[in-house]
């Protein structure tokens, strides 16, 4: 007679790989904040109210911007859009500021820790959550301007393509400083509202006194500490109209170094952060 | 060092408080149950096994494995933590699933596997239902299930019986002898001895971020049952199940610290805990929770300690 002890076998499967768990990782953030009033208002009201008075200005160009001729440098207006610096500051901070600090403050990052994924998949997950919601404000209104604007024949096809393409690339800067912002300023805290106060900090607080000073002193040099100055004078120089009073070329290395740095910050603050309790 | 946990003089600083002080212990196969106060170090020792804390001294192992940043070794524990839930809108299967798409189990797998643990821990009934909407009973269970559901080799349970009711806790209790019966190790913490009685003898005590004592539970539970271990229950009616309780010879003295809940003190636990689901049933009193206040350990610590 023989005695067989019973023996526990691990489950065999063929597991998907890393970018199946990443998507999980953002199907279930984004579930997430679609299920959040705050989020979904002020992603509509942002998309909308920008792109409504991007196209307004386009109608009443004549009226409003007398002499601004019908061609690719019409498109630096709707680019510089004040709503699109506020919708993007207050996106990112509702949705942004809390897609790392409130995990940590729940304790989700212990279950998300648990599982077989890194710190750069949970973090790339993040921010493939965050930036395709901040390119609604960032990057398809102005989309749709030159798409109205061609189909109104205000413009022709040709330039309403290549204001499209840059657009895509201006838009896709901005989106890229605020999503890594965002998820640095989230990472530092557990608490969604400080990191949210950080976002307003780093965009009005750098924006407004920057433009005063900038005045006051006389001084443009100042407006390289303000983002939004920064790409709006990459977005003037990018349609082609007058540069704004500091160089694009230096404005546009501040942008990607501050993204760069802010990423590569959060990657390895992230990658050595400790769970501490729960 | 072929234990399936290896810890040697391992030390863990949260600034100038000492969360672990040159633990050293080897955890065997089978179940291992982890005794010791809140504040111990049982959760830190936990994190520190799943990679999730980074020991400040000392060296650590789980299956022979560094476990800091091991994404591998993740594929073959099960974690289930004392506190933590993900978001409280997903529903229990929804929970068990999205943690299941995160080892890269195709989603037919997950699901499948999903309703399979929830079966397991007796939640099926509520799968659907959001864990928010869950007891604290239920929301152990849910966790145990997502800890379980990807067959793991080992699990790691903090405090899962914590809160939990009469029949939540022998569900727990019988899963996890039940993981353990088929091969896989587990490796339990709790703060009430009586608790990992039932499923091992194989214990370590653990007190100021040390490993007091290790090994047969018998000798350490006749020193237990020279306290009165106190237990806490959360129910609407605590006066009449203190009179129902009142004809347990070995209960010592009940207190009403708030009107839903009863404080028990026995000098009995295993008796007590044996017999406490047939009077609520008798009784038809509805008992929410069960906790035990760490005073009785306590002073067995104290006793060992010195």
């Amino acid at each position: 007679m023989s005695i067989s002890l019973p023996t526990y076998s691990r489950l065999e499967l063929p597991l998907l790989g890393r970018r199946e768990r990443v998507r999980a990782i953002i199907a279930t953030g984004l579930r997430r904040e679609f299920r959040r009033p705050a989020a979904i208002v002020v992603t509509v009201i942002g998309a909308a109210f920008t792109t409504i008075t991007s196209i307004v200005l386009l109608f009443f160009a004549p009226l409003f911007l007398p002499g601004q001729p019908p061609d690719l440098t019409f498109f630096a207006v709707p680019a510089s859009n004040g709503f699109v610096l506020f919708f993007v500051s207050l996106m990112a901070a509702v949705i942004g500021a809390g897609l790392i600090a409130d995990d940590m403050q729940s304790m989700a990052f212990t279950l998300y820790m648990s599982r077989p994924i890194t710190q750069t998949d949970y973090l790339l997950a993040k921010a493939a959550i965050l930036a395709p919601l901040v390119a609604m404000v960032t990057i398809v209104p102005l989309l749709l301007t030159a798409l109205v604007a061609a189909l109104l024949g205000r413009v022709s096809w040709a330039i309403a393509v290549e204001a499209m393409g840059i657009s895509l690339v201006i838009g896709g800067l901005l989106t890229a400083f605020y999503t890594a912002v965002t998820l640095f300023l989230s990472s530092l805290t557990r608490r969604k509202g400080i990191a949210a106060a950080g976002v307003f900090a780093v965009n009005f607080g750098l924006t407004v006194p920057a433009g005063i000073l900038a005045t006051r002193i006389g001084n443009p040099s100042l407006l390289y500490l303000s983002p939004w100055d920064d790409y709006v004078a990459v977005a003037s120089v990018a349609f082609g109209a007058t540069p704004t009073p500091i160089d694009w070329l230096a404005a546009l290395a501040v942008l990607l170094g501050v993204t760069v740095l802010a990423a590569f910050v959060t990657y390895v603050r992230m990658k050595a952060v400790e769970v501490i309790t729960g | 060092m072929n234990g399936v946990v290896e810890a040697a003089a391992v030390s863990k600083w949260y600034g100038e408080v000492l969360g672990l002080n040159a633990f050293t212990a080897s955890f065997g196969k089978g179940i291992t149950g982890l005794v010791g106060p809140n504040g111990a170090g049982k959760s830190t020792l936990f994190k520190l096994l799943i990679g999730q804390l980074h020991s400040d001294q000392g060296k650590i192992t789980l299956l022979g494995e560094d476990p800091w940043n091991n994404v591998s070794l993740k594929r073959r524990l099960g974690y289930c933590p004392e506190q933590n839930q993900l978001y409280g809108w997903l529903t229990g299967q929804q929970f068990v699933e999205t943690l299941l798409r995160l080892d890269g189990m195709p989603p037919a797998k997950a699901r499948q596997e999903a309703t399979a643990a929830l079966k397991v821990v007796g939640l099926s009934g509520a799968a659907q239902r959001p864990t928010r909407g869950y007891s604290r009973g239920m929301r152990q269970r849910a966790k145990l299930a997502q800890a379980l559901a990807h067959h793991p080799e080992i699990l790691i349970l903090d405090e899962p019986l914590s809160g939990a009711d009469p029949a939540g806790r022998v569900h727990i209790l019988r899963t996890i002898s039940d993981f353990a019966r088929d091969g896989g190790h587990v490796l339990m913490s709790t703060h009430v001895l009586y608790e990992i009685e039932r499923i091992t003898n194989n214990i370590v005590l653990i007190h100021n971020g040390k490993a007091i004592a290790a090994g047969d539970i018998h000798a350490i539970r006749a020193l237990i049952d020279e306290h009165p271990h106190a237990v806490r229950i959360e129910t609407s009616k605590p006066r009449q199940l203190a009179q129902a309780l009142a004809r347990m010879e070995h209960v010592v003295s009940f207190e009403f610290p708030a009107t839903d809940t009863l404080l028990v003190r026995t000098r009995k636990p295993d008796a007590f805990y044996r017999e406490l689901p047939q009077i609520v049933s008798d009784t038809k009193l509805e008992v929410q929770g069960l906790e035990s206040p760490d005073d009785s350990l306590d002073a067995v610590f104290r006793y060992l300690v010195g």
